[in-house]
């Protein structure tokens, strides 16, 4: 027996070499070369300390921060509101919606950003249409800019919330409500006493996963800005594919930093799908369990394709 | 007889093309215990969703008092209910939970407080208040989700198949204790359940229910004594029913003009086969045991005689043991104990 | 008791979220057939010209070209490799799941910049020099497709119930790779094929890692799409188009295949 499951090893050596070669030596390589000390030799936080007293790197890492917060909170607002209308559907339209939506999400990266530009863009359909409207309440707006990188993130970031949070609404059971009803509730107080608690840690695990998909953006926002605006993401790829200055060892420090956040928002993430859990399986045992009810919760990373090319 | 409390009038509810419940009158007094009793899908969950409010009926009124609260939301209906899956709100503590309806009254803290103390002792725990639900066992639950109902005192207490979830121990002590707090606080209920034997236990009165339709009502003693269709007595216990030729083959006699008769199993004797001589009144007749099965306190066989397929329980006292298998035995039978049915609908 | 439950604020806000989804979709479609648009709602002519271009381009039939067999070469390594390693894995060494699902997520929690960060560090100069080509860009795509792999091996083997179906065919006197090759297989290839799919489209959509990685050197649709887009609109869009109607494809196959997949698991 144990001489056969020494045979089955074998089987584990092509993964754990491409594994070795092409995910944890890079990264390795990455944290190595982000405290290599000038001239190649000692080790030093130089990088660092260079990178947060300098304020243009400081800028980037502001700007993906804030770009990233306020696109997945605008994501998971309605991502929130058309999971739960999604729920209110019978199961056959309810699927075919997702699919639409996820279809959608399949243009993401590059064309996305295309798509804006004939929309949006300085000579964009809709500019010029209400140019020739005359409505001047768009005039200010650029897509270029700020409000607009925000805009073409949250497009991406909505089919992702409502796919990862539309499961969740089906752990709300209509008794509850029916329950708090009879109990003198208006709809309002039992989404603000259970309905809303009993979400929280679907909301936050999918924030996290929204939040790490934003921080990690490159393909959308390079073929919207190029490098012309400040994001952290960007500023990474700048210094180490060296359009100009070919400077790697910073580029792996901020590449470190952009890990660290990402990794800690896929960490909130699950651990937040493991305390919901403890709440489905609460209510698994209450009761008679409808199986159709408890939609499958598949890890997100099954289901669930990130901005492509990011 | 006073004024009945709650007045159902002519209730009416399709779901599509098939009719649920279909004018259905019930009234039930103050303080009053009634069960809705029937197979799934006979309406009996429907008619407590439309007394709740949670479900629209097509017609008919509802009357709590002088009040017509068919008309109100199910939260100003002041109905409390208890589901079969308990429907505790899982992120509260027993407290909170049994608080919830307080709270959305607008009640004070004090009160609040020394109403949940009560309700908390009345279903025997205290010491739960800060756990949650899915830190109880389902039996507790049940009794957090009664004692949640009970807490903003409704006038009706509508129990949707609250037993139905539990394992037949806890359902046995649970049952009782609900009837033992029903009779305390005199709260008028309407208990559903499809479990004949929880209905006689725990009922003032029974109402069963087939088809949309109240078949028969009365008092356990009465549905069980006297099932006035076929439905009833095949609902009600292990009737043995007879189509009026096998009743009369059976006793030898024409029997009357009912299309059909319910014969308790216990009314028939199992006799030796030698026991040839009858009594006067009492017939017997020839018979052969196909099956046994021991059922605890009783015996029950399956007979067949005259062509005729009969249940027969007897206690299990030892003494009454008829054979095996295949063996033959006499049966004695008492007319007196023939009872006919009405048609079904009529 | 079934029925939509769905009044008009849920039907309008589906129809505003759906509106909002595909627009950018069809204006991308629009503009790749329209010949004059401004300043209308619709254009005012349409034109073939763009996609008669486009197939006319015949960097743009190298661009697809190679990013059929870069994608079809990394997903069948990615398969060679995935499938022994979680077959073993769930079946012989179960203690070790949790360790291969934390490696195994790692590539989802990492961004591509990140990733491609490190790769360039570790393989330009040095003793393995590899920066700049296909074997790098395989590497890459390699552990980008690890997640879905692994996920979708792993659920087949689980609800065909690998570990009994061998145990059987092994008191029948099967050996092991017998075992493996004529009951396994065939009940795991189905899930298999769909994850294979689904990486397919994955890296076929990838931009960041090919970008930085081979970008100068080797171009693939996502590449040759983002070089265009500043030439000509028309013809980005007709591009654009095209690549997003062959990823519907094969989201569509890949949709069915579960379908039946499901289908046959009810019965």
């Amino acid at each position: 027996m144990k001489q056969r499951n020494r045979w089955m090893l074998l089987g584990l050596v092509p993964f754990v070499v491409m594994v070795l070669a092409f995910q944890l030596a890079p990264i390795a390589s990455m944290l190595a070369g982000s405290v290599r000390g000038p001239g190649g030799s000692g080790i030093t936080f130089g990088h660092y300390v260079k990178i947060f007293e300098s304020a243009y790197y400081l800028k980037a890492i502001k700007n993906s921060l804030l770009i990233s917060f306020y696109s997945s909170l605008i994501g998971i607002v309605v991502g929130l509101a058309c999971a739960y209308s999604i729920t209110r559907f019978t199961p056959k339209i309810r699927d075919r919606l997702l699919m639409l939506s996820n279809m959608t999400s399949n243009f993401a990266g590059v064309p996305l950003a295309f798509a804006y530009i004939i929309l949006l863009g300085n000579n964009g359909i809709f500019t010029l249409l209400f140019k020739e409207w005359g409505w001047d309440v768009f005039a200010g707006f650029n897509l270029y800019s700020w409000t607009g990188l925000v805009l073409v993130y949250v497009y991406f970031q909505v089919p992702l919330a409502l796919l990862l949070l539309y499961p969740s609404f089906y752990g709300i059971r209509d008794q509850w409500k029916e329950a708090a009803m009879l109990l003198g509730a208006r709809p309002w107080q039992f989404w603000r006493t259970v309905g809303l608690p009993m979400l929280t840690p679907a909301i936050f695990g999918t924030l996290g996963i929204l939040f790490a998909n934003a921080m990690g953006a490159y393909a959308t926002a390079y073929a919207l800005v190029g490098g012309n605006y400040n994001l952290l993401a960007i500023r990474i790829g700048s210094l180490v594919t060296g359009d100009v200055a070919n400077q790697p060892e910073l580029g792996s420090a901020l590449a470190v930093l952009l890990a660290v956040s990402t990794i800690a928002a896929v960490i909130l993430n699950h651990w937040m799908s493991k305390r919901s859990q403890r709440f489905t399986a609460a209510h698994a045992s209450s009761g008679r369990a409808s199986g159709q009810r408890r939609a499958s919760r598949a890890k997100p990373w099954r289901a669930v394709k990130k901005e492509a090319g990011a | 007889m006073s004024a009945s409390y709650l007045e159902l009038r002519g209730i009416r509810k399709m779901f599509g093309d098939s009719t649920v419940l279909n004018d259905v009158d019930l009234s039930i007094n103050e303080g009053e215990l009634v069960t809705l009793l029937g197979p799934s899908g006979c309406g009996k969950s429907t008619l407590l969703r439309c007394i709740a409010g949670l479900t629209e009926p097509d017609g008919g009124s509802i009357m709590l008092g002088p009040t017509n609260i068919g008309e109100l939301p199910p939260r100003r209906r002041e109905v409390g209910m208890v589901f079969q899956s308990y429907a505790l709100f899982p992120n509260l503590t027993v407290y909170e939970n049994i608080e919830y309806g307080l709270k959305m009254r607008g009640a004070d803290k004090k009160e609040r407080q020394s109403r949940c103390e009560e309700l908390l002792a009345l279903v025997d725990l205290e010491n739960k208040k800060d756990a949650y639900p899915q830190q109880l066992s389902g039996g507790q639950q049940q009794r957090v989700a009664l004692a949640r109902s009970l807490a903003v005192q409704p006038k009706v207490l509508l129990l949707d198949e609250p037993l139905s979830a539990l394992d037949a121990k806890i359902r046995k002590s649970l049952r009782t204790e609900i009837r033992d707090i029903q009779r305390r606080l005199k709260m008028t209920t309407i208990f559903v359940t499809h479990d004949q034997e929880e209905a006689l236990t725990v009922s003032d009165r029974i109402c069963i229910m087939n088809n949309g339709n109240i078949v028969q009502d009365g008092s356990p003693e009465e549905l069980y004594a006297k099932p006035r269709t076929e439905f009833v007595a095949r609902f009600m216990g292990s009737y043995n029913v007879l189509s009026r030729e096998e009743a009369g083959r059976l006793f030898g006699v024409a029997v009357g003009s009912a299309a059909s008769y319910a014969l308790r199993p216990e009314s028939v004797r199992l006799l030796p086969a030698s026991a040839g001589e009858a009594r006067r009144d009492r017939r017997v007749a020839d018979g052969t045991i196909e099956s046994i099965s021991v059922l605890g306190n009783i015996v029950r066989y399956s007979v067949v005689s005259s062509g005729v397929k009969l249940t027969v329980d007897a206690l299990n006292d030892g003494q009454s043991h008829r054979g095996e298998e295949g063996a033959a035995v006499a049966l004695e039978l008492d007319s007196s104990q023939l009872l006919a049915l009405e048609k079904e609908g009529a | 008791m079934i029925k939509s439950r769905a009044g008009w604020s849920h039907r309008a806000l589906m129809l505003l979220l759906m509106v909002y989804l595909l627009l950018p979709l069809a204006a991308t479609l629009l503009y790749g057939f329209a010949k004059q648009w401004q300043t209308t709602v619709m254009p005012e002519s349409w034109t073939l010209e763009w996609f008669g271009e486009m197939f006319r381009d015949l960097r743009f039939l190298e661009a697809l070209w190679t990013s059929l067999y870069l994608c079809a070469i990394s997903v069948a390594l990615s398969l060679a490799v995935m499938l022994p390693a979680v077959f073993v894995i769930t079946v012989y060494l179960p203690k070790w799941e949790t360790f291969m699902k934390g490696i195994v997520v790692l590539p989802y929690a990492v961004p591509g910049v990140v990733a491609a960060v490190g790769l360039i560090r570790a393989y330009s100069g040095g003793p393995i020099d590899i920066a700049g080509t296909a074997y790098i860009l395989i590497g890459a795509y390699f552990i980008v497709v690890l997640p879905y792999m692994y996920q979708g091996i792993r659920n087949s083997l689980i609800t065909v119930s690998a570990v009994e179906l061998l145990h059987s065919a092994e008191l029948l006197g099967a050996s092991r790779k017998r075992a493996f090759v004529t009951v396994i297989l065939p009940n795991i290839w189905p899930g298999v094929i769909i994850s294979t799919l689904l990486s397919f489209s994955v890296l076929f959509g990838e931009f960041v890692l090919t970008n930085m990685l081979v970008g100068g050197h080797i171009q693939t649709i996502q590449v040759y799409l983002y070089r265009r887009v500043g030439e000509s609109g028309h013809l980005a869009s007709a591009i654009a188009i095209t690549y997003f109607l062959f990823i519907l494809a094969l989201s569509t196959v890949l949709m069915k295949l579960g379908k039946k997949m499901n289908g046959v698991a009810e019965k």
